[in-house]
């Protein structure tokens, strides 16, 4: 038990790089102060979601109570959770279990595997608590003031919560180290990664498209209780899954005896799973994993004609970074997902969702934003740049343009090759992936949203302007304080605090020229004046941006102790 | 030629002296090693040289360049292995090589000639087409080594070279360290490995808590002490306290 807990804390730390919250750190490093009120202005900003969300749980309450069907709130929470878990679980087991690098640490050590395998376990519950708790916890809390529930709610519901990850998590860790054990993966790593991936965005999809074909889906009171009421979405979904149900009858009003039975019930099943995972882990867990870290080099042998053939002449330095850049971020899975996946793969989806979602609903969108259109070019012009601003831009590349180079980044310091340069030739990847999803939505709002293609030609500058502003700004802040000691890949993008502060920076920023762009049609300024003043005024932020990163490069590589 | 004057470097604001007012002048054609116990400061000199570190006071200049005041005509001349091969795993053997040579600029029809010879010479030519990532820790040295010799660098700096190699890899190794000091280039190397140090070094410099205790041929080192005593027994005196 004793090695188990310690394992579990050396987990906990590697995952949670929380140590910027403590004050001993900040003591020590001041430059990073400035984050604090950046990570609160964050938090803040998800108060008003919270609210929302809030007062949406009241408004669906009170139009289910007079009907008895309230309790499919609890359900429908449980189940979004569940399904949330289920789907981040997947890739997070995967990485845990199989993936992290602290195997061949561990492995070594004299630990058992349950051992090991049950304090990855817990890590990735914990993170999944993380997870899930943005939709269930408030749903728990609001159901049980409106219900004026007792203690016997607040202990069950807290019960009902500790043991959510549990279920979805063990049959997904149970399906991975069975795929393990018996499916030779240690080759075809990088391909599982982004097919798993792919099929898990896919079905998140498909899901989706189903619901908004459900009888009862769509916005109004009568569709809203026709999706909670006896028959309805929840709970058709909620009977093909039901520990969801279970967990609702265990917190529901009614008769104790079968609350008892039903709390019975789910915590059962999570024992059980649980238990069945300890024999797994047993007995399957190392027998999957070992030889995993070794990948033989395959012998390929070149001929001199073959080998001149892949050889470039002189000295090339932006061509040769930009190329190691763009090999690199396309031949890691995580990266690339992150990357030129996700800018081709957002607008698609809004293409799908628009297309074969729900056709009345979207009919009407589409009637609406044409009306729009044909009455305010504008306004189509800026909302088209930016659609594909954020298509091209939130992601991760420009700010994990030098956190990606982790340890490798002594190479960069030690070539021949003024950072300004290198820079130079980073700019150009991330500003050529934000060019890709650009053009990708160009296409998607001339076919969705059936956009007059000269006004989304005029729109294109736009966005290329912001996305050269945005770009700039996502490399300085990861300029300022680089991510470079990860061992996962993962960490130097999705858990890159880097990425998160430029996506707020960047949301700001589109939030204001948004408003300003309003505010000067409000003032009745001529549409190609406004249009022109907000181009020009990108273009000088972007000119500004690009200027600053540049000069910033040579203090910044000379700072970097790598 | 590499040349360092009252150099000193920390860390930890200033609690940790990793070197300590080193100067010291390594000569063209020289293979040149650098000893001292574990942390005594040998890997915080060398990432110094090369640019890894800035130092706190003093200068080093690397063929009269200070590698401060222009570090891109500094590193042009200079290449580095460092002790843990890091390099881009997610490249091919060949396409890492390619870079190195796009961004020092040698010339195609060199670039061929050298990576065959190199790739020949440390036994690597069947794993070349290979993305790094599936290289044992051995080929990861080899081919950071080849790297660093694919410019032909007047000043190589090597940090354990010799770690990770085969028996056949490191006599190829010792033999292309003195081809490159024949040649008049310089190298610079750190060593726990006394025999290498003894039998390789033209001359040898024993660091110890970021300070030079000695420094010279093996026979000057010597002549500080008794006649014949072994390298390993001269550092252990050295590096008593």
């Amino acid at each position: 038990m004793k090695k188990y807990l310690r394992l579990v804390r050396a987990g906990f730390l590697a995952n949670f790089g929380l140590a910027v919250l403590r004050p001993k750190y900040l003591r020590h490093n001041r430059r990073d102060f400035w984050l604090l009120p950046l990570i609160l202005m964050g938090l803040a900003g998800l108060v008003p979601v919270l609210i929302y969300y809030l007062k949406g749980i009241r408004f669906t309450y009170g139009l289910l109570a007079p009907l008895g069907h309230q309790a499919a709130l609890l359900t429908f929470a449980i189940l979004m959770g569940q399904f949330l878990i289920i789907v981040f679980g997947f890739y997070y087991v995967l990485s845990a279990f199989y993936f992290s690098r602290d195997l061949e640490l561990l492995v070594p050590l004299p630990v058992t595997p349950a051992q090991v395998l049950l304090a990855k376990f817990t890590v990735v519950v914990i993170n999944e608590y993380l997870t899930a708790s943005p939709i269930v916890v408030p749903m728990l809390v609001a159901y049980g003031i409106h219900s004026r529930a007792g203690l016997r709610y607040g202990l069950t519901a807290a019960a009902v919560y500790f043991l959510l990850p549990i279920i979805p998590l063990a049959i997904v860790s149970l399906l991975v180290i069975l795929m393990m054990r018996f499916v030779n993966v240690s080759r075809k790593k990088d391909a599982l990664i982004i097919a798993g991936s792919l099929i898990l965005m896919g079905g998140a999809l498909g899901l989706q498209i189903w619901a908004n074909r459900m009888p009862g889906a769509g916005p109004g009171k009568e569709a809203l209780v026709a999706f909670f009421s006896a028959g309805g979405l929840v709970q058709k979904v909620g009977a093909k899954f039901p520990p969801s149900i279970w967990a609702t009858q265990a917190l529901a009003p009614g008769p104790e005896s079968s609350a008892a039975a039903n709390f019975a019930l789910y915590a059962g099943v999570s024992i059980l799973l649980f238990a069945v995972l300890f024999l797994a882990a047993r007995t399957l867990f190392y027998r999957g994993l070992l030889g995993l870290g070794e990948i033989s080099a395959r012998k390929r042998r070149l001929t001199r004609e073959g080998m001149a053939a892949r050889l470039s002449a002189g000295r090339r330095p932006l061509r040769a970074i930009f190329l190691r850049e763009l090999r690199i971020m396309n031949r890691t899975p995580i990266f690339l997902l992150n990357g030129v996946l996700s800018v081709v793969l957002i607008p698609v989806i809004f293409i799908i969702m628009a297309r074969v979602g729900g056709a009345a609903r979207g009919g009407d969108a589409l009637q609406i934003i044409l009306l729009l259109g044909s009455a305010n070019p504008g306004g189509v012009i800026l909302g088209s740049a930016l659609f594909m601003t954020i298509c091209g831009c939130l992601n991760g590349t420009a700010p994990s343009s030098f956190s990606r180079e982790g340890t490798q980044f002594w190479l960069s310091k030690v070539i021949p090759v003024p950072p300004s340069d290198q820079v130079k030739a980073k700019f150009l990847h991330s500003f050529a992936i934000a060019g890709l999803g650009i053009i990708v939505a160009a296409v998607a709002a001339v076919v969705v949203i059936r956009a007059k293609i000269v006004l989304v030609l005029i729109a294109l500058p736009i966005a290329l302007a912001a996305a050269a502003a945005l770009t700039s700004l996502g490399m300085i802040i990861d300029l300022l304080r680089p991510l470079l000691n990860w061992t996962n890949p993962q960490k130097a993008i999705k858990q890159n605090l880097n990425v998160l502060i430029a996506f707020f920076v960047d949301a700001g920023l589109l939030v204001v020229l948004t408003l300003g762009g309003v505010e000067l049609f409000k003032l009745g300024v001529r549409m190609e004046i406004a249009v022109g003043i907000i181009f020009l005024f990108l273009l000088a932020m972007a000119g500004a941006g690009i200027t600053g990163l540049m000069k910033m490069a040579e203090r910044r590589y000379r700072d970097i102790e790598a | 030629m590499i040349e360092f004057v009252h150099v000193s470097k920390s860390y930890n604001k200033g609690r940790i002296k990793a070197v300590d007012d080193l100067t010291l002048t390594v000569s063209p054609g020289e293979i040149f090693g650098f000893l001292g116990p574990n942390g005594a400061g040998k890997t915080t000199t060398l990432k110094l040289i090369v640019g890894l570190l800035r130092p706190d006071a003093g200068t080093i200049r690397v063929n009269s360049v200070d590698n401060q005041k222009d570090p891109v005509a500094a590193k042009s001349m200079t290449t580095y292995v460092p002790d843990t091969p890091a390099v881009y795993e997610r490249l091919t053997g060949l396409e890492y090589l390619n870079f190195i040579g796009d961004v020092y600029g040698v010339p195609k029809a060199e670039r061929l000639r050298r990576i065959e010879r190199w790739l020949d010479l440390f036994e690597l030519a069947d794993a070349v087409g290979a993305p790094i990532q599936g290289y044992s820790h051995g080929m990861k040295q080899k081919i950071v080594l080849i790297a660093a010799l694919l410019p032909k660098p007047r000043v190589m700096i090597l940090d354990e070279p010799m770690v990770g190699l085969d028996a056949r890899s490191a006599h190829a190794m010792k033999e292309m360290m003195r081809t490159h000091c024949a040649g008049g280039g310089t190298l610079f190397f750190s060593t726990h490995i006394m025999e290498v140090a003894e039998k390789l070094c033209d001359r040898l410099a024993i660091i110890h808590k970021g300070r030079l205790i000695a420094h010279g041929t093996l026979d000057e080192l010597r002549a500080r002490d008794r006649e014949d005593e072994s390298l390993e027994k001269i550092f252990l005196e050295l590096t008593e306290s």
